[in-house]
């Protein structure tokens, strides 16, 4: 779980596309998602989605996502299934309409959340956000926010986790079935990890602050983010789905 | 060169002063340790040196602190760092990058060194701390000891005339912690790099440092040469800082012979000091 | 009381990993876990607690296999003190802290107990009930997290770096309380340590680790005096061992201070006269 959001070093085409390139993919993976109603479109987007994956060298990791989601999706899927009562009767209380409305309610999650899971395994977090300062102007404060939040994720679940085990060292049964037990005593620990993340993120600032936060500016970046074939093909792709979604559904 | 005139700081909502009425000059160069029992004022000195007291932190600030005859309390921060370089001691919130090369461009990039001369000063600095190899590693796959190592190579690619760390060896095993102050002692030796540092380890400063600063209740205890400071065990134990077992060994040897026998510092001398007594 | 069968651990992609340990501690020992950063030390530890299972080989504390008991029953047999008190400490009086860990593993129903033991606690650590963990300096916190850990008299204590970030005075103060439990109450002690002269000073037997297996088994002070074992494991043998080492013949088996010059200054007179 702590690794998923890490990125993975490599030289696929997917690590060497602009960052701005790879968000706005995504991005516009999440909207043809969205704007089609075709369930055999979101397929095919899903199938595109694992086709990335292998593509950036990450297929293990693409299919270890797209399984934790699946398990996700089953408990939607009834859920769905179970409550929208339109539509001709199948079975017990669920009617057609139910099904196909809980298949693309699931599938659009999952072709969503895959792409956004991978675009951090090929990219860096601080070349989105350099690339964003750089080509699309937004403001450095904002990038470092974002920086530095993805930064701590790996570190606060350490912390989670270390809190964690020494609770259950003192006796604490965090190997309880019962969740809502399991939420009690999970509910004590907010403290230490609280005030450990609070101590941090004035320290990060100051951190910050002190190797010249103050001074940065647009084309402070070492890096430069070019665009190349592989982007141009990246976009054609993307308005291939657009275009796709708007046309099939 | 650091001079501190009758600095005093008291945090705020605090009942009385992490340091008071400190005067002392740090000359270019210099090796200094720090060491104190917890409470004694140490993170406080080290980040007035730094300036981060008192622009960071809140609290009453009295007396001067300069360094390279800037007022600290005048010059921005950002303008301090460039000077002096700070290691924290939780390098986990020092560190802002998700992987090493980006740890250390980014002071780089910030100060607006030349594009031609980032890569040489990258490479500087890795070679130095012995990193190279880790270059585009993720720091979450780094051990403690490579972490602040990392922490470490971003303040000397920005060759700062002064290096300001916080126990940089606080986690770490005995040889890591050798590894550190061995790269700082080459710092100091090779780049005229003044490193002031504040430890626990009394035996690794006894080693490195050149000067020993003792503080005690916001105040200097002690400020001598470490054979001078350690001549003193009873002291310093009073105050609550342990000394290296071989300068007890020498001191409880002269008792014993009655001979005139130097403060041993390391294992080294006292087998020596102990060869001569015994002939 | 801790028997380790070959027992080895690997978790994937992860770094912690041990091999093939074997090791048996009789009660009221005082162990010391030697080794550098990443030989398996803390996984070691975490083993004998049962916060790690063993991936082969079994761990028995008190006769009883980890993975077959539960959390709470290890918890009243096994006290674990962090490196990091901050992870363990989490109620906003010192008083709530020590009876947290009480009720965890007396159960609610014992009020009456928990509050007693709690202010025994209190008086032998000599704290105030109504201080606030989180404003006392590091030392103290560690001897709060001491404390709640030694509250449900186990019969083991596991000490993972238990000196770190402390001064002098204050590493004193938890090595002297746990020697004293060690001796008084008879409590095994198994101590991860990076400080030599504490090892030295507090520990009789030695395990010591390089990369994930037991490379060493013995006495302390026939451990330290092992140059190739402690060479293997990137260590230096504390200072006066290493004096009494490189004056060799006589001198060799001195151990403190104290002693060592004693046996120098004898040596000179010897000479003199």
């Amino acid at each position: 779980m702590t690794d998923l959001f890490q990125y993975v070093p490599g030289n696929s085409p997917l690590h060497r596309m602009n960052p701005v390139t790879k968000i706005f993919l995504t991005l516009c993976i999440c909207v043809a998602a969205f704007l089609t109603d075709n369930l055999f479109f979101l397929l095919f987007l899903l199938a595109f989605d694992l086709l990335i994956g292998v593509v950036a060298g990450a297929a293990r990791k693409a299919f270890t996502i797209f399984r934790g989601l699946v398990k996700v999706s089953l408990f939607l899927f009834v859920l769905q299934a179970l409550f929208v009562r339109r539509g001709n009767r199948l079975f017990w209380i669920i009617t057609d309409e139910g099904l196909l409305t809980a298949a693309s309610v699931v599938l659009r999650l999952l072709v969503v959340c895959l792409p956004l899971a991978l675009v951090l395994t090929v990219t860096q977090v601080s070349d989105i956000a350099n690339a964003m300062v750089q080509v699309l102007h937004v403001p450095y404060a904002y990038a470092f926010t974002l920086t530095t939040a993805i930064r701590f994720i790996p570190q606060f679940m350490e912390e989670m986790s270390g809190i964690m085990e020494a609770q259950t060292a003192r006796g604490v049964e965090f190997d309880s079935k019962n969740f809502v037990k399991k939420l009690g005593m999970l509910l004590p620990l907010c403290t230490p990890l609280l005030i450990s993340s609070v101590r941090r993120t004035g320290a990060t600032a100051t951190a910050a602050e002190v190797r010249g936060f103050d001074l940065r500016t647009r084309t402070s970046g070492y890096k430069r983010y070019g665009f190349g074939l592989i982007d141009l093909a990246a976009l054609i792709v993307s308005a291939a789905l657009i275009a796709g979604a708007v046309l099939i559904s | 060169m650091i001079e501190l005139q009758s600095l005093t700081f008291r945090y705020a909502g605090s009942d009385r002063d992490a340091l008071s009425d400190l005067t002392l000059t740090i000359p270019d160069g210099a090796f200094v340790g720090v060491i104190g029992p917890a409470g004694a004022g140490k993170t406080t000195f080290a980040h007035c040196l730094s300036g981060i007291v008192p622009h960071a932190v809140r609290g009453d600030f009295y007396g001067a602190v300069r360094v390279d005859g800037m007022d600290t309390a005048d010059t921005r921060l950002t303008d301090l760092s460039r000077l002096v370089g700070t290691v924290f001691q939780d390098v986990e919130s020092q560190i802002i990058s998700s992987v090493v090369e980006d740890e250390l461009l980014y002071g780089l990039e910030n100060f607006g060194v030349p594009r031609e001369e980032i890569e040489e000063r990258l490479a500087f600095a890795l070679e130095e701390v012995g990193i190279a190899p880790l270059r585009h590693r993720s720091i979450a796959s780094l051990s403690g000891g490579q972490r602040q190592k990392v922490a470490i190579a971003s303040l000397v690619a920005l060759r700062p005339r002064i290096l300001v760390l916080d126990e940089p060896t606080g986690e770490l095993d005995p040889s890591s912690s050798r590894q550190i102050f061995s790269l700082l002692r080459r710092l100091n030796r090779e780049y005229g790099m003044t490193v002031v540092v504040v430890e626990q380890k009394i035996m690794l400063l006894c080693e490195f440092a050149e000067r020993l600063l003792v503080l005690s209740e916001g105040r200097v205890a002690r400020d001598g040469s470490v054979r001078e400071v350690l001549g003193d065990i009873e002291g310093l134990e009073a105050i609550g800082v342990n000394c290296p077992r071989s300068a007890r060994f020498s001191a409880l040897l002269g008792e014993k012979t009655g001979r005139e026998i130097p403060v041993c510092v390391n294992a080294e001398e006292a087998v020596e000091a102990a060869r001569r007594v015994i002939g | 009381m801790i028997r380790a069968e070959h027992v080895s651990y690997s978790y994937h992609g992860a770094a912690q990993t041990v091999r093939d340990l074997s090791f048996h501690i009789e009660k009221g020992e005082f162990t010391a876990i030697l080794g550098e950063n990443g030989a398996g030390k803390t996984t070691a530890v975490k083993l004998i607690d049962g916060l790690l299972l063993p991936t082969s080989g079994r761990m028995l504390v008190n006769g009883l296999d980890t993975p077959k008991t539960r959390v709470s029953e290890r918890a009243r047999q096994v006290g674990y003190l962090f490196q990091n008190p901050d992870r363990q400490i989490c109620k906003n009086t010192v008083r709530e802290e020590i009876a947290f860990g009480l009720r965890a593993v007396w159960g609610k129903g014992e009020e009456e107990k928990i509050n007693a033991r709690t202010d025994e606690l209190l008086d032998l650590f000599s704290f105030r009930g109504d201080e606030e963990p989180f404003s006392l300096s590091r030392g103290q916190r560690q001897q709060v997290a001491l404390a709640s850990t030694l509250a449900v008299k186990p019969a083991v204590l596991l000490l993972d770096e238990p000196t770190t970030g402390l001064d002098y005075r204050e590493c004193t103060r938890i090595m002297e309380f746990i020697r004293a439990l060690n001796e008084d109450e008879g409590t095994t002690v198994v101590m991860v340590c990076h400080d030599m002269e504490i090892v030295l000073d507090y520990a009789r037997r030695a395990l010591v680790m390089a990369g994930g297996a037991l490379i060493g088994d013995g006495p302390v002070k026939e451990i330290f005096r092992d140059p190739a074992l402690m060479e293997r494991a990137s260590l230096l043998p504390p200072q006066i061992v290493q004096i009494a080492s490189s004056l060799g013949g006589e001198f060799a088996r001195a151990d403190d201070a104290e002693t060592l010059s004693s046996m120098v200054a004898r040596a000179a007179e010897r000479r003199t006269v």
